[in-house]
């Protein structure tokens, strides 16, 4: 706590580090300024031993200089100024003006002198000449006999490299500065000073990872050639290209949402409102392409009705069947995400408490006149919530797009052709925002929609029993339906299976095992890296996910809010832009790490970490937090109770947390494409390249392999969760 | 096994809180002043929303007061975060871990501190015995009763041998009977072990019967501070005297001293003599007399101090309640050993008479006249 005592402590301790860290970095800066004084020398002797004797020659050995040495100016007087024979030989127009201006100033006498006695001169202070900020050198051009000067030459170096280490170094300085302080300032402080640095470290690890790259971003369209223009957004807005991308997105987010939505309202019905037998099988085989790898369901949708498709050409004989664009994308996108909707409204539906339909059926209502009028305004609020859901993740989409767009435009897409193809990161990083816009407004409204806690939720004890609201007829053509749609869904993974076994598919259908020696040894590099860096990042996400869970629950802190929303962040962002963003803001010091396995793990690590942090957060509220007092009161510190108590109480929290990060992390693409190199790749790349070369067989070997890694990991999370379901019971809560 | 009993002192406390929704400061609690002997049992009574929780949460360091000093044993503990000071707290939800056994719970706080495994063994043995329990120690806290539960929080709390215990209303969540049996019970391993002790209760009961002093708490502010006794019979506001019992409120005007240690005051133009008089009132003013059931009784119409007509009988077997439906409101009278006596019944017309020596002058209450 603030007292007058441990203020002036803080206050002298913090005086002292000021000043070890002032002398450290101005060491460095001094040492660092002395090497490059030292290198220009070096090279200003070389380059005076090379000066032509004839006058002839200097025209040509100054464009040489010129051409050889970008960064510096050149100006070559013969003989000394005063003496007889002195003669200026030409260069550098701006230099040669600055030096007919200051000839007689003390540091160009001194100078000419130094040069007279055979000796390199510094000038002490920068100067600025023409274009040129930096250091200005004397340099003696020795005569045939060596032992004086027959000339000099004027060498001008520009110091704007080392001026942006100093102030690299500089920031650095304040940086250690700041970090000390406050570490200090917890420590002297505060009460809880682990819980302070835990927060402290959250704090610098979102704003290196979530708010300078984006800033980074954002700030990248603003700039161009080191000013602040319009012109990227200009460009962007202007151009009809690009808004036709943002159109085709909204279109594709349009249709996908709706249909996803209307396919996953009948599945959640028919499992929680009908009789229907099988809902444990329709509900496991409904979420499988959620957690299926990307591209292979685009994969089997081009390998069924693609150009050599087997439906379209082999069986139905279209030879010119389009499948790329807006059409074959709602149908890959709804497939893989009408899960979601079905997921969201199964929680909806199966909240809504069955004794309201049964008033309403006790009261003479049909059944049909219940749904309308009872069941559907009930599970409004939610449907709305499961169409933005699956609007907001159409929009970010990037694989299937990438691999079945043909010439339909969509943002993400032509984001990525801008950063790769074109070399554009402003425009990419600008298209990447724009999709930014109508993302954040479904999120937004989503968030609202699911916190106004509608009435729904209040009703009272919800009955375990349900309803069954579909007439026999209903209940006939909602299984046809549902078996239509389970049917396409085998098919889908039927066809990737096959297509594993096919020597090559669309031409030769003939039977082979090729395929898979030939995948697993060209994919091995790429799956044993992806698999490395998400074994990396799974433990990570999910211990930081649940410190972070008991700070948003349990802990008052200043900044919360910003944190809470810093963590939550790159949830609504899509992968795109958060993949251009860290290539802008880790490419370059102080935080290098393109090219590395880092970035792509701390990339995982962020991406993932909302949703974990969510499960945590649900989980504690769970908790009676006299709980953890209690352990506090018996003297536990906060690492032990964290460690000893929170942790195995929000076990399965942490286990799915895990899983989560594990899996995503496998089937990542949207960001981690621009950010895999060749050391550390992704094998949802690698099969990117397969499909992209038309080696489907390849391809589908490695979605097969990755789709049982996915399997096996679920299987596994759901045994580990299974065994300390027993905690939930006896979690009292009050 | 407790250590030396300590004393704990609050010095001017105060905690202000700021309500998340409307930004409003809310006083929790305010200039709370109070020493508590070695070995006392002391309890913070009050209606939810006192300050009395806040207040022990304060003493066992789960929340920081804005204001004020807290000492427990001569040293300032303020700041000093729970599992820095010698406090251990029973709550009411007992706070059980539910992922270890009996045993494991109560074995925490000495695993903590990394005693040898032997004298941890020792002593989780020897606690389970005191609260009776040794025979479920490796039951799982999920699978035991809540008066079982109960007793886990409270042998957790004493096996570390606290300097002091908190129980933050430790009986709210059980039955009636059990809370009786628990309640003399927690004051029986008090009393042996000496240890010094706070309880926090809303029940009036159960800090009568349990505590050496009560302190009655209203609006974060500390009413009264005294023994039971003190505050059943000597309150010294109506809030306290409504709180802790039954009673009845008259106004009246405060006439005079008399000389016998009576105070001479006057009820609708009649004459009568208190037994006592809280502190702060003035002779010539107007106050309000109390009087508790048991000081009544009932006179034929006309001969008491204030007439009225029987409402409801409520017969209880060792004593009879009538309650008086008069120009005052509805009075209850209690008479004590019916058996034999004529009661008056229903619709009767009767009048009140008081007990002089019971009878207490109050001042007047400037909250009650608002509500």
């Amino acid at each position: 706590m603030f007292t007058k005592k441990k203020i002036i402590a803080f206050c002298c301790a913090c005086l002292v580090f000021l000043a070890v860290d002032i002398w450290m970095f101005s060491t460095v800066k001094n040492s660092f300024a002395k090497t490059i004084a030292g290198v220009a020398v070096t090279l200003a002797k070389t380059i005076a031993s090379s000066a032509p004797g004839a006058d002839e020659s200097v025209p040509a050995w100054l464009d040489h200089l010129n051409t050889a040495y970008p960064g510096y100016s050149f100006f070559y007087c013969k003989g000394l100024p005063g003496e007889e024979g002195f003669r200026e030989m030409g260069g550098d127009s701006s230099l040669a003006a600055y030096w007919a201006q200051h000839q007689s100033d003390e540091v160009f006498v001194k100078g000419v002198e130094s040069a007279s006695y055979l000796e390199v001169y510094t000038a002490p202070e920068t100067m600025k000449i023409g274009a040129i900020t930096g250091s200005l050198l004397f340099v003696p051009i020795p005569a045939e006999t060596q032992d004086s000067a027959a000339g000099f030459l004027l060498m001008a170096a520009d110091s704007s490299a080392s001026r942006s280490f100093f102030s690299l170094v500089n920031a650095l300085a304040i940086i250690a500065f700041v970090l000390f302080a406050l570490a200090f300032g917890i420590a002297t402080f505060s009460r809880d000073p682990v819980t302070g640095y835990v927060v402290l470290a959250l704090f610098a690890i979102m704003l290196t990872f979530v708010a300078y790259p984006l800033f980074e971003a954002v700030r990248l369209t603003f700039i161009t050639n080191g000013r602040f223009t319009f012109d990227t957004w200009k460009t962007i807005l202007g151009n009809n290209q690009y808004l036709l991308a943002l159109w085709g997105s909204i279109k594709l987010g349009l249709c996908t949402a709706t249909l996803s939505t209307i396919i996953g309202f009948v599945f959640a019905f028919a499992v929680s409102r009908t009789s229907m037998k099988g809902k444990k099988f329709i509900s496991a085989l409904a979420t499988m392409p959620v957690i299926s790898p990307p591209f292979s369901l685009t994969l089997s949708i081009i390998l069924l009705f693609g150009n050599n498709g087997l439906i379209t050409k082999q069986i139905l004989g279209i030879t010119k069947s389009n499948i790329y664009g807006l059409g074959g994308l709602t149908l890959v996108q709804t497939v893989s995400m009408f899960p979601i909707a079905f997921m969201t409204l199964q929680g909806v539906l199966e909240a809504i408490d069955s004794t309201l339909e049964d008033a309403s059926l006790d009261l003479n209502a049909s059944r049909w006149q219940t749904f309308r009028s009872v069941t559907l305004p009930l599970a409004l609020p939610g449907v709305m919530s499961a169409w933005l859901l699956v609007f907001t993740s159409s929009l970010a989409d990037f694989a299937n797009p990438l691999l079945l767009a043909g010439s339909y435009r969509v943002l993400s897409v032509e984001a990525y052709i801008e950063v790769t193809g074109m070399n554009r990161l402003n425009n990419g990083s600008a298209l990447s925002l724009l999709l930014l816009v109508p993302t954040l407004t479904a999120f937004f409204v989503q968030r609202y929609l699911t916190n106004k806690k509608s009435y729904v939720v209040v009703t009272g004890k919800p009955s375990m029993r349900l309803s069954n609201l579909a007439s026999k007829g209903m209940q006939r053509f909602l299984s046809v339906f549902i078996g239509i749609v389970i049917a396409f869904i085998i098919l889908l993974y039927g066809t990737i299976f096959a297509g594993c076994f096919v020597k090559n598919w669309g031409i030769d259908y003939t039977f082979t095992l090729a395929n898979i020696p030939e995948a697993l040894t060209r994919g091995k590099d790429a799956m044993l890296s992806t698999l490395t860096l998400a074994g990396i990042a799974t433990p990570i996400a999910g211990i930081l996910a649940m410190v972070a869970a008991v700070l948003i629950v349990r802990k008052k802190f200043p900044g919360k809010r910003l944190l809470e929303a810093l963590i939550m962040t790159p949830y609504a962002i899509p992968g795109t832009l958060m993949g251009i963003s860290y290539i802008l803001a880790f490419n370059k010091p102080p935080i290098l790490l393109v090219g590395t396995g880092a970035i792509l793990v701390i990339n995982y690590v962020i991406r993932e970490l909302p949703v974990g942090v969510e499960g945590g957060v649900a989980a504690l509220r769970q908790i009676d937090p006299s709980i953890e007092e209690a352990a506090a009161d018996l003297g536990a510190d906060q690492p032990t109770i964290f460690k000893g108590i929170i942790l195995p109480l929000i076990r399965p929290a942490f286990i799915s947390s895990m899983s989560y990060t594990f899996v995503r992390s496998m089937t990542a693409v949207s960001a981690i494409i621009f950010l895999i190199s060749a050391r550390w790749y992704h094998i949802t790349i690698q099969i990117y390249n397969f499909s992209e070369n038309i080696r489907f067989g390849l391809a589908s070997v490695l979605s097969t392999a990755l789709i049982i890694i996915v399997l096996l990991v679920f299987g596994l999370m759901r045994l580990l969760v299974r065994q300390s379901e027993h905690l939930e019971k006896t979690v009292s809560i009050r | 096994m407790a250590a030396q009993s300590v004393p704990v002192k609050l010095e001017n406390v105060s905690k202000t809180f700021r309500d998340p929704k409307t930004k409003a400061e809310v006083h929790a609690v305010q200039n709370a002043n109070f020493e508590i002997q070695p070995g006392e049992l002391v309890t913070l009574l009050g209606p939810s929303g006192c300050g009395k929780t806040t207040t022990l949460r304060m003493i066992g360091g789960f929340e920081l007061p804005t204001q004020g000093k807290i000492f427990i044993g001569g040293n300032d503990v303020t700041y000093l975060p729970p599992n820095g000071r010698e406090t251990a707290t029973v709550f009411q939800s007992y706070g059980l871990f539910p992922h270890m056994s009996v045993e494991e719970n109560v074995a925490y706080g000495l695993k903590i501190r990394k005693l040898p495994k032997e004298e941890i063994e020792a002593r989780v043995k020897k606690t389970l015995e005191l609260v009776g329990l040794l025979d479920l120690a490796k039951r799982s806290p999920g699978r035991l009763s809540g008066g079982q539960q109960q007793r886990v929080a409270l042998a957790r709390s004493l096996v570390v041998e606290p300097q002091v215990l908190l129980l933050d209303e430790p009986l709210s969540n059980l039955d009636a009977l059990l809370r009786e049996q628990m309640r003399i019970e927690i004051r029986r391993i008090q009393k042996s072990l000496g240890i010094t002790a706070i309880y926090v209760t809303h029940d009036r009961i159960e800090a009568m019967s349990l505590s050496d002093r009560v302190i009655v708490m209203k609006d974060g502010i500390i009413r009264q501070i005294g023994t039971p006794n003190d505050i059943y019979e000597k309150p010294n506001s109506v809030f306290v005297a409504g709180f802790v019992g039954k009673v009845a409120f008259f106004p009246v005007s405060l006439d005079a001293f008399n000389p016998e240690g009576s105070f001479r005051c006057t009820l609708a133009g009649r004459r009568l003599n208190a037994g006592s008089k809280a502190d702060d009132i003035a002779i010539g003013g107007t106050a309000v007399l109390m009087a508790r059931p048991e000081s009544l009784s009932l006179l034929p119409p006309g001969e008491g101090y204030a007439d009225g007509t029987v409402s409801a009988r409520v017969y209880l077997g060792s004593s009879v309640e009538v309650y008086v439906k008069t120009q005052y409101g509805e009075i209850l009278v209690q008479v004590d050993d019916p058996a034999g006596k004529k009661i008056a019944g229903e619709g009767e017309a009767v009048s009140i008479d008081f007990d002089e020596r019971l009878v207490r002058i109050l001042p007047e209450s400037k909250e009650e006249k608002q509500s």
